[in-house]
């Protein structure tokens, strides 16, 4: 469960604040994705600061009913490499 | 809107608030699209 593993974001992601959130634009896979709520991009720039999702999501104020929901969306981001999962307390080296 | 006459809970809106991962991220491609000006 993602909620309990620690994540990051991809070193090759750039996020650009808008008024709605963010664009994520990942420079590797030219992949593009827009993050939707201020929340979910709060969630996102901090989760390399937390020991775990659960964490982060606490810290950015997602209410509890929605981590599901959260767990969710951050799982798409890491299908398209946006978020990565960090490796003993470091995040993982560019592969 | 006319007041609701059913009781209401003290919950914040924001717990009240269903969201899916639909209502948070959307993932567009752009392959294709180099020249397009």
């Amino acid at each position: 469960m993602i909620l309990d593993e620690a994540w990051g974001l991809s070193p090759s992601v750039a996020l650009r604040p808008e008024p709605f959130g963010a664009l994520a634009y990942h420079f590797g896979n030219r992949k593009l994705t827009f993050l939707k709520r201020p929340e979910m991009v709060a969630v996102v720039r901090c989760l390399g600061e937390h020991q775990d999702v659960r964490s982060a999501l606490v810290a950015a104020g997602v209410p509890e009913a929605q981590h599901e929901a959260y767990a969710d969306a951050l799982t798409g981001l890491a299908r398209t490499d946006l978020i990565r999962p960090r490796v003993n307390g470091a995040e993982e080296l560019n592969r | 809107m006319p007041p609701s006459s059913e009781p209401t809970t003290d919950t914040p809106l924001a717990e009240q608030d269903v969201v899916s991962a639909e209502d948070l991220i959307e993932e567009v491609s752009i392959d294709g699209m180099c020249g397009v000006y």
